[in-house]
């Protein structure tokens, strides 16, 4: 394939859509991400959490055809849903209490809920199926698209609002729409957000007037876990429709990257996850043109680096440009005096 | 005979971490109970699999499953390399998760050395051997000055060096190091002069076994009998106390992940020259990061790593041992792991009869130098 | 009609033995401004952490209104109208100042908080009570004084009548505190009543109505009219003790100067000019004594002169090198030993063994190390060594040194910067916080260290310990040496506590004639 052809899909709106749909996966978790990040609790666990929701929502979905036959087809994959909601938050609020009652390390206790998810689903898949690699002999329910009437015949306008095959998207991608809108208000706009910030600013001054840290930090987790299974769930019921081994391939890493490349603010983390999201879809339509797609993978982790790197130089550069002011406020003073 | 104050401690710290393990390897059963048939069967395979059946015949000695037993040390000297890395950097209170980018590279560093040099096996070996290190000791250097010099959170960066690390690894794999006539991604077997030399016949144990003690011995020589390794443990407990004192905090900080990562290269090193004698698509499978619960089992103290790595290598051979004959699969043990970090870093929980102990003697003097401290502010 | 704020025989005794209140009584009328001063360490902070909940007696009573009452933590005492501004400001620093001020109590609007209430809230405040804030801004990017205002609008918001200010112009320009001073006295003209902790003298008559003294945990002089009595009238009561202890010293062998320090200046990070131009030479076989009230810049000149903070401008030569700007190891090579004031921070590494405590400054030379390799055996006798010349008492030289008492923790530390036979030894409230027998111990030490013709600089708030040890004596006040003399009959405690609190200043002639 030519350049020109490669420029050619880029620049087209089927591009944007897969933009768009690849980067649900990342903005969901990320925004979770941001939750506990800005409540003074990095969660680095999202990427299990992320899996096990995915895993349990496929199975459940699956299972519940049998457990519950005779209802509506579409209540399904809900249930499925629904279990990997709450088991991300089981495991979410063990994070919360071996970190906030018992003094565990939370980085290590989230490692240790990667390794558990990572490990568990393949466990309970092996048990359930026999199978380590995929849920393929399940069949796979998968939560509906949202198609937005009227627009298909508008050529553009069709493939913007309702993808290539005018399918619609999934549904958790306008969950994303609305959850960042949601965040922002919460995050900005309600006491209990105002609260969360101020925890994770300065404990002390918050406890002082009346906020109770820990209940904050324990809801700033349960969130995370939250949108974590929101995240994962779009994954394996969405994106795909299948759970397979490990299926998250360190999206919940990226999506805490994109919370710092954001600047923790959710505005910006969700520009980060879509950046990210267009690097991964410009990685497989340079594939095509022969360009290897693991340049792009860098991508998302190199410039996560450079703006770690670029913002605290920039601190460093404020307080040496501080102490250069106060020298020559001193020396103009001697002078004087 | 009468124990000193350390060998207590010692002793404590070592029925601490015996209980962790019992209550891991008892939930472990537990949830195989659920899922299994024959739980008590899977069990056995798991916590007696990896030892070779000795058995006499008429025919005189007869020892069976010596790879079972290779695969066991095998998988150990992986560990015990990564563990000693994590030791280092957590020693050093630096919580580096790099080991797994550091593996990669010191795999590729090796490959290439491997693949497209010649020379004669002793001089082969060593310079393959000294470019995964080197792999390693950079990928660890690169972290360790953004923290050391411009502050950058070394969680964050070492996350995002493993992605790039293995996204260099498959780069230079696929474009360039493969043999395209395989039908998968792989290149050719090592030649012999690069691949390490067998110690147990019928297994894959390498003179990396030999390397590995070495590497033990280093590490604890370093940790305990260098001054970097004493600025390492001082930076470690109290970074403004070292400064203090006049260390250099941020080389210490800088290096204590460099060196940390000539280890994980050379781990990276065994799995090429040693397991796969050629270098393929995936070759961690994640084992960087189980480094970190050989760390947190040995309590960072190099010594006690060899330990903690054959004990967890021998769960893990042991679990792969029951995967293949009974019904339950090998990922159990990744469940057992995460109880075990869990219970070892939850402070609260088992040592509460010392800090119970340690309450009455200590925080009482902390505690009027707070108040003091509170009166000064 | 009873007071409105009674306490009554208060003793508070930490668990550790420290006894910080011994029977105060303490009464506010209404309507009051009323101050509370006394030197550090007197009880005073305490005593008002018990009235706002923070700390609980261990005996005594509060009475509000003639009721008496229990205050378990700051909430209830919220809840009773009190309202307490601490130095280190309890701030958001990226919310604005309206968001500080409704923090935890927002208006709301259904389920958002309700910010132009909340702005018009903190304008009707800072109306009512003459402070100035700009609701709008946000606190990082305020000056301290409007930080403090809003640290006072935030007790108002939440229905304080009663207000603690603890040191509040500790940290404020004369511009500030005068505008500070106004407000004050418009909240009392709105009915609240203002408890004024401080100790700079000048301010209790400025704006107090009254003024209670504490000393050693006792009030030395209670609820005093601030008409009736003079600034020296409350120092003599501040500062006048007895001399607990005298140290046998042997007459001042002099020799030359071993530290030269010339017009050395700091700026903290956030401008405030912590050093001014300060100069001072320290001999061979003096103990040069640094007096004056915590906070005056003495942590930053021993922290400055270690090589822990860069300096702002000046020059320090030891032994003739040059030593400003230079990292802590280098400062050490040019022999220079110093006694931290933050012992838990900087003096120790509380998980390593004392073994490893006692060679921080000195494990890469021989014979600990040669040749790159370290002898853990040589640094386990050094330390044996060294734990029976200073009377450590220990299980073992491998304990760690968390295990220790406050005293043998201090005991480690002197060990170590004394035996690198410095030439200037630098001691920064060497005794404080440790039983009397190790502060005795310690002070016996830096005689000998004196004796032997070492210089030692020794920082100390403890007036008494500074003029029973120092040969000569500095006076820091706001940054600068306001005085400095030889020691001897003729300085009394009376004297030099008006230099400290600055009342009194010599001409830089006087203080360039004798440094």
């Amino acid at each position: 394939m030519s350049l020109d052809t490669v420029l050619g899909s880029i620049f087209t709106v089927a591009f944007i859509a897969t933009i768009i749909r690849i980067s649900t996966p990342l903005i969901l978790p990320a925004l979770g991400g941001l939750i506990s990040e800005l409540a003074g609790v990095i969660n680095i666990a999202l990427e299990g959490l992320m899996l096990v929701a995915a895993f349990l929502g496929v199975v459940v979905g699956a299972y519940s055809a049998q457990w519950f036959p005779g209802w509506p087809g579409w209540v399904y994959p809900w249930l499925g849903a629904l279990a990997g909601i709450l088991v991300s938050l089981v495991l979410a609020w063990l994070l919360a209490f071996v970190h906030l009652e018992l003094g565990a390390d939370i980085i290590l206790a989230a490692l240790a809920i990667n390794i558990l998810a990572q490990g568990g689903t393949v466990f309970v898949m092996f048990a359930l199926t026999g199978d380590k690699g995929s849920t393929s002999t399940l069949a796979s329910p998968a939560l509906p698209n949202i198609v937005i009437p009227f627009v298909n015949r508008i050529p553009v306008l069709g493939v913007l609002f309702n993808a290539e095959n005018m399918t619609g998207y999934n549904i958790m991608t306008y969950a994303a729409l609305v959850l960042t809108v949601l965040v922002w208000f919460v995050l900005y706009r309600m006491p209990f957000g105002a609260h969360l910030r101020a925890v994770g600013e300065n404990p002390e001054a918050a406890a002082s007037v009346g906020i109770n840290v820990r209940r904050v930090q324990y809801t700033a987790i349960l969130l995370s876990g939250l949108l974590a299974a929101l995240g994962g769930l779009n994954l394996s019921m969405g994106y795909l429709t299948i759970f397979q081994a490990n299926m998250t391939a360190g999206r919940g890493f990226i999506a805490l990257a994109a919370v710092y490349l954001g600047n923790r603010n959710p505005i910006g983390t969700v520009i980060a996850a879509v950046i990210f999201g267009a690097a991964t879809a410009l990685g497989a339509q340079m594939g095509t043109l022969n360009v290897p797609p693991q340049y792009i993978e860098m991508i998302p982790p190199f410039v996560t680096i450079a703006a770690l790197v670029i913002y605290n130089l920039r601190r460093q550069a404020q307080l040496a440009a501080n102490a250069r002011k106060f020298q020559d406020k001193l020396e103009q003073e001697h002078g004087a005096g | 005979m009468t124990l000193s104050q350390k060998q207590k401690q010692y002793l404590m710290e070592f029925f601490r971490i015996l209980a962790v393990i019992l209550i891991a390897l008892a939930l472990g059963f537990l949830i195989t109970l659920l899922v299994s048939e024959e739980p008590v069967q899977a069990f056995k395979e798991l916590l007696t699999g990896p030892l070779p059946k000795i058995s006499w015949t008429e025919a005189g000695l007869k020892i069976r499953g010596i790879n079972r037993f290779g695969n066991w040390l095998e998988d150990s000297i992986t560990l015990i390399l990564v563990g000693l890395a994590v030791a280092v950097v957590f020693r050093a209170k630096q919580f580096s998760l790099g080991a797994e980018g550091q593996i990669y590279l010191g795999a590729l560093a090796a490959g290439i050395i491997s693949l497209h040099t010649s020379a004669p096996a002793f001089i082969h070996i060593t310079l393959a051997l000294l470019a995964a290190a080197g792999a390693g000791f950079v990928w660890g250097l690169i972290p360790g000055i953004l923290k050391a010099y411009v502050n950058a959170d070394e969680i964050v960066s070492t996350l995002m060096l493993n992605v790039i690390a293995v996204q260099i690894y498959r780069l230079l794999l696929i474009q360039w190091l493969r043999n395209p006539d395989y039908g998968y991604i792989a290149t050719d077997f090592f030649p012999e002069t690069a691949v390490l030399p067998l110690v147990i016949p019928g297994t894959r144990v390498t003179i990396a076994l030999f390397l590995t003690i070495i590497a033990v011995v280093a590490t604890w020589f370093l940790m305990t009998r260098t001054p970097l390794g004493y600025e390492i443990r001082v930076v470690g407990d109290n970074l403004k106390f070292a400064r203090y004192g006049g260390i250099n905090t941020r080389r210490v900080i800088a290096l204590s992940m460099a060196v940390s990562g000539i280890l994980a290269g050379l781990a990276g090193a065994h799995l090429s020259m040693g397991i796969l004698k050629q270098l393929t698509l995936n070759i961690s499978f994640g084992i960087g990061f189980e480094g970190i619960v050989v760390a947190l089992l040995a309590r960072n103290d190099p010594k006690a790593v060899p330990l903690a790595g054959l004990f967890y290598g021998y769960l893990r051979t042991g679990a792969q041992i029951m995967e293949r004959s009974s019904d339950v699969t090998r990922e159990v043990v990744l469940i057992i792991q995460a109880i075990i970090i869990i219970l070892i870093t939850a402070e609260r929980v088992l040592p509460l009869i010392q800090q119970w102990r340690m309450r009455r003697k200590l925080p009482q003097e902390l505690s009027a130098d707070h108040s003091e401290a509170a009166h000064v502010a | 009609m009873p007071p409105f704020v009674e306490m009554r025989d208060i003793v508070k005794i930490y668990p550790n033995g420290v006894v910080a209140n011994r029977g105060v009584h303490f009464s506010v009328e209404k309507g009051e401004i009323h101050a509370l001063v006394g030197e550090n360490g007197a009880g005073k902070t305490t005593l008002m952490k018990i009235l706002y909940g923070m700390e609980h007696p261990t005996a005594g009573q509060i009475f509000l209104e003639g009721r008496p009452v229990r205050i378990q933590n700051p909430h209830q005492a919220i809840d009773l109208g009190i309202g307490m501004v601490h130095q280190n400001f309890m701030l958001i620093p990226s919310f604005t100042i309206a968001q500080n001020i409704v923090l935890g109590q927002e208006p709301r609007r259904g389920r958002f908080i309700d910010f132009e209430a909340a702005a018009r809230l903190t304008t009707e405040l800072s109306q009512t009570y003459g402070l100035q804030v700009d609701p709008q801004a946000r606190v990082e990017a305020t000056p301290v004084g409007m930080r403090q205002r809003v640290e006072i609008l935030k007790t108002l918001y939440r229905g304080a009548n009663l207000l603690i200010l603890d040191e509040p112009t500790a940290v404020l320009t004369p511009q500030e505190t005068a505008d500070l001073f106004r407000a004050v006295r418009r909240l009392v003209a709105e009915g609240k009543t203002v408890i004024f902790i401080t100790h700079k003298l000048v301010e209790v008559k400025q704006i107090a109505d009254r003024v209670t003294v504490m000393r050693h945990g006792e009030v030395t002089g209670e609820a005093l009219r601030t008409a009736d009595v003079s600034e020296a009238d409350i120092a003599q009561l501040m500062v006048g003790r007895k001399v607990l202890f005298r140290i046998e010293k042997p007459p001042q062998q002099r020799g030359p100067a071993v530290a030269q320090v010339r017009d050395l200046s700091y700026i903290s990070e956030t401008g405030r000019p912590l050093l001014r131009e300060v100069s001072f030479n320290v001999y061979a076989g003096e103990i040069l004594g640094i007096a004056g009230v915590e906070g005056n810049g003495q942590t930053e000149l021993a922290e400055v002169l270690s090589g822990l903070k860069p300096p702002t401008t000046g020059q320090a030569l030891v032994n003739g090198r040059p030593v400003l700007g230079k990292g802590p190891r280098q400062v050490r090579q040019a022999g220079v030993a110093h006694i931290p004031e933050d012992r838990l921070t900087n003096g120790v590494a509380l998980d390593a063994s004392i073994a490893d405590n006692l060679v921080v400054d000195r494990y890469f030379r021989p014979p600990f190390t040669r040749r790159g390799v370290m002898y853990p055996r040589l640094i386990r006798r050094h330390a044996r060594d060294l734990m029976h010349r200073f009377d450590i008492r220990a299980a073992s030289e491998e304990s760690p040194v968390k295990s220790l008492s406050g005293g043998n923790m201090q005991k480690v530390i002197v060990a170590r910067e004394f035996s690198s036979e410095p030439a200037l030894l630098i001691a920064a409230q060497p005794t404080r916080g440790i039983d009397i027998g190790a502060a005795e111990f310690v002070r016996q030490q830096l005689v000998q260290k004196r004796n032997e013709g070492k210089a030692v600089l020794l920082i100390s708030a403890d007036l008494a310990e500074v003029m029973s040890l120092a040969d000569r004596i500095a006076v820091m006040f706001k940054g600068r040496i306001v005085g400095i003399f030889q020691n001897g009959p003729d300085i009394t405690e009376e004297e030099l506590g008006l230099y400290m609190l600055g009342l009194k200043q010599q001409s830089p002639d006087e203080i360039e004639t004798l440094q």
